[in-house]
């Protein structure tokens, strides 16, 4: 039995939701990404609480370190252990039964404990006092050792988490991926669906694999070298080219920017994937392949350089032709998400859909990732960009493009479940997540943003002070929301019905390949 | 009317809303009528959807390109480059960020006066956003430190009142108390 497969049924709940059958044969590729998505889910729970926390502790006044701190292990909980996680196990069980290659050995379990572990130190150290936000702000985590706000070995060890999370992300997952995809012999019996790399779906992956660690490099070698001289092992000054905050921010960024757009390229290639096994006329094609690589090429070259949207208030030290150039590139990847609406929609109308709660909480999730392109364009835009950058706009944009390609792996996931699990789920409650989660987080992410067309700063730890309390109490109204579809959701999964139980469904492995 | 709509957060809004309430109505209808309604395939030959295509695509370059390009004229760096090359002399404003607070070297403005205002950190990331007395943001900017010259852009007032400046980047446990004021009089007082 698998190492994963044994902590799995260790997991009180967790187990329920997400164990795997040892029996069936396809261990394999269901145990290492069952785990990654129940602890993605382990982690959802927490910091879901400390979003809904956030506007609680302003309406009671219960002081500004504290709402700093939820701040900062919510956004970086969801970022990273969370959707990022869940998209490594999802898109990994994928990849599995796509070309037949099992997730085992010591590379999946380096994956889920880097992962893991990592975001355990960064939370530690945030209960500590380390409130730096999910971006970090360099070089405010040094700053903060000086003024006082939290000690030198609480900065250590959120950085180690840090170092762990980012190895993860930008080394351990895509090489394992790129692995799958090229080396390695084919193993029959672990096929369940094949593909091959002229499939729209699979060549999102490989290029979303690629995007990581070509841009995730320069900021790993950053990282590497402040977490070495921050040890005491090399000087500090001699790493002082690391530790200038323009250095740092610009490979910060050019890779967060980065990360979001490979995360997108990875969903839409998901949702590419699994919309032709869904069409009610059994035709189990896109509308067009063209299109659909088109929309994924675009979007790969227009955002290598549009992380200058970031800098634009930087003027002149960002040059304004920079600053166009950023805004430009920016609306360019407006134009592959217009060939992918295009793309899903036309493929619906062309086949017919079958009204599946996966396929529909996928598509769901592409309304609300549709809702944040058009708040990402707008805000790329220099004259906008001078008026919300800073402002709630900026946490509605990033807290709604995790949520909406959450949301598409939720559904995606609901696709995979009963091979992973061997167990069903209800469509009924599936249908009553889909209607909350939608709702709520439309709801939030709209009201985000009109926070920040008001004035409303983001990371802000007194919004009474320009009368904007009202939002914050909206956005507890719609986090609620949200936050009940989700314990739908986990009931769903609790009550996951053996296959073999399911009167009708011994077919339903096959027709969810 | 361009200048409400490029100039004000709830422009940005609306822009926001142009893209997202069409899209939404047309999805919705295409996703409920081929699943709930009539999920038969479609009749329409391909010819047609090749030509809604070109449509569409055309439509949204059409859309974005005109959006970007008349919003050129609103942007605070086409303000700041129009002012530096006009000769026109400058009332220079210079501050410096420090946690939490800011060192402004002239808080009394003149309305109609290109200022030109000039900021440095000197500890960590802060921002320097002017709020208008009726509360919306007027501009931000971004202070980096370690930079050798200054941020930098050139704004002149209408009004006449009370402005509050505020740090729009996170810079730690008292980032929300980090705030100044301008007061802006009007021309000759
Ligand atoms: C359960 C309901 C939720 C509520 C009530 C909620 C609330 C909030 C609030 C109040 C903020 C602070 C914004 C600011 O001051 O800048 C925030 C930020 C954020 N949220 Fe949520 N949230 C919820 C769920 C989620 C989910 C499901 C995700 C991700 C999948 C998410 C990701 C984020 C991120 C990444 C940030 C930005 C943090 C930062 O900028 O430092 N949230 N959320
Ligand atoms: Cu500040």
């Amino acid at each position: 039995m698998l190492a994963a497969t044994k902590i799995l049924q260790r997991l009180p709940f967790f187990n329920r939701m997400f164990g795997v059958d040892a029996e069936d044969g396809l261990q394999e590729i269901n145990s290492w990404p069952a785990l990654m998505i129940a602890s993605s889910f382990i982690w959802l729970a927490v910091a879901g609480l400390l979003g809904v926390a956030m506007p609680l502790i302003q309406r009671f006044d219960l002081g500004s370190e504290l709402f700093y701190m939820a701040l900062t292990a919510h956004g970086a909980a969801l970022a990273f252990p969370f959707s990022f996680q869940l998209m490594a196990g999802i898109s990994l069980h994928r990849a599995g039964g796509c070309v037949g290659k099992p997730i085992t050995g010591v590379l999946p379990a380096l994956i889920f404990i880097c992962m893991n572990l990592g975001a355990a130190l960064l939370t530690v150290a945030i209960l500590l006092g380390f409130s730096v936000s999910l971006v970090v702000m360099y070089p405010l985590p040094v700053v903060g050792v000086a003024n006082g706000q939290w000690s030198f070995n609480t900065l250590v060890l959120g950085f180690t988490g840090i170092a762990l999370v980012l190895t993860m992300m930008i080394y351990l997952y895509p090489v394992q991926l790129l692995k799958m995809m090229f080396f390695g012999k084919k193993r029959e019996d672990l096929i369940l669906s094949e593909r091959t790399l002229d499939d729209p779906g699979m060549l999102g992956m490989v290029i979303a694999a690629l995007v990581l660690i070509v841009m995730g490099t320069p900021l790993m070698i950053i990282a590497s070298y402040v977490l070495v001289a921050l040890y005491g092992i090399i000087p500090l000054d001699v790493v002082a080219w690391a530790t200038k905050p323009v250095v740092f921010q610009f490979a910060f960024f050019t890779f967060a920017h980065n990360l979001m757009e490979a995360m997108a390229l990875m969903v839409i290639s998901g949702i590419y994937a699994t919309l032709p096994l869904y069409l009610a006329d059994g035709t189990r094609e896109l509308y067009s392949k063209r299109l659909a690589n088109a929309a994924l090429w675009i979007l790969l070259i227009t955002s290598f350089s549009s992380f200058f949207h970031h800098f634009i208030t930087l003027l002149p030290n960002l040059p304004a032709s920079l600053a166009y150039h950023g805004n430009i590139m920016s609306w360019g990847t407006g134009i592959g998400a217009a060939l992918s609406i295009f793309t899903i929609l036309a493929t619906i109308w062309k086949h017919g859909l079958r009204k599946e709660p996966g396929i529909m909480i996928a598509l769901m999730g592409f309304v609300i990732y549709v809702m944040d392109g058009a708040s990402a364009l707008v805000t790329s835009n220099v004259a906008w960009s001078f008026q919300l950058h800073g402002t709630m706009w900026q946490s509605g944009h990033t807290m709604t493009v995790l949520i909406a390609m959450s949301m598409m792996w939720i559904g995606v996931l609901y696709h995979h479940y009963p091979v992973l699990t061997g167990r069903t789920l209800s469509a009924k409650q599936g249908n009553w997540f889909m209607v909350l989660f939608t709702a709520g987080a439309l709801g939030a992410g709209l009201v985000m943003l009109a926070g920040g067309a008001a004035g409303m700063p983001r990371r802000f730890a007194d919004w009474a002070q320009g009368g904007w309390a009202v939002y914050g109490d909206l956005i507890l109204v719609t986090g609620l929301l949200m936050a009940v579809g989700l314990i739908i959701l986990a009931a769903n999964f609790m009550k996951s019905r053996k296959l073999d139980e399911v009167p009708g469904s011994a077919s339903a492995p096959e027709a969810a390949e | 009317m361009l200048e409400s709509f490029y100039l004000t957060g709830w422009g940005a809004f609306g822009m926001m809303l142009f893209m997202l309430v069409p899209f939404m109505a047309v999805f919705f209808y295409v996703v409920i009528s081929k699943s709930y309604g009539d999920s038969s395939p479609s009749k329409a030959p391909q010819s047609s959807f090749v030509k809604m295509e070109r449509a569409w695509i055309g439509l949204v370059i059409v859309v974005f390109v005109a959006v970007n390009i008349a919003s050129i004229d609103f942007m605070p760096t086409t303000a700041t480059a129009k002012a530096m090359a006009s000769g026109e002399k400058l009332t220079e404003v210079s501050f410096t960020a420090e946690s939490w607070s800011y060192d402004i070297t002239e808080t009394k403005i003149e309305v109609g006066k290109p200022i030109r205002f000039s900021g440095k950190s000197l500890d960590t990331m802060h921002g320097f956003a002017v709020y208008h007395p009726d509360g919306k943001v007027l501009f931000t900017m971004m202070l980096m430190p370690g930079l050798e010259g200054p941020t930098s852009l050139v704004h002149t007032f209408k009004d006449a009142g009370t402005y509050t400046v505020r740090c729009l980047e996170y810079c730690g446990n008292s980032h929300h108390e980090m705030r100044d004021e301008l007061v802006v009089v009007a021309a000759g007082s």
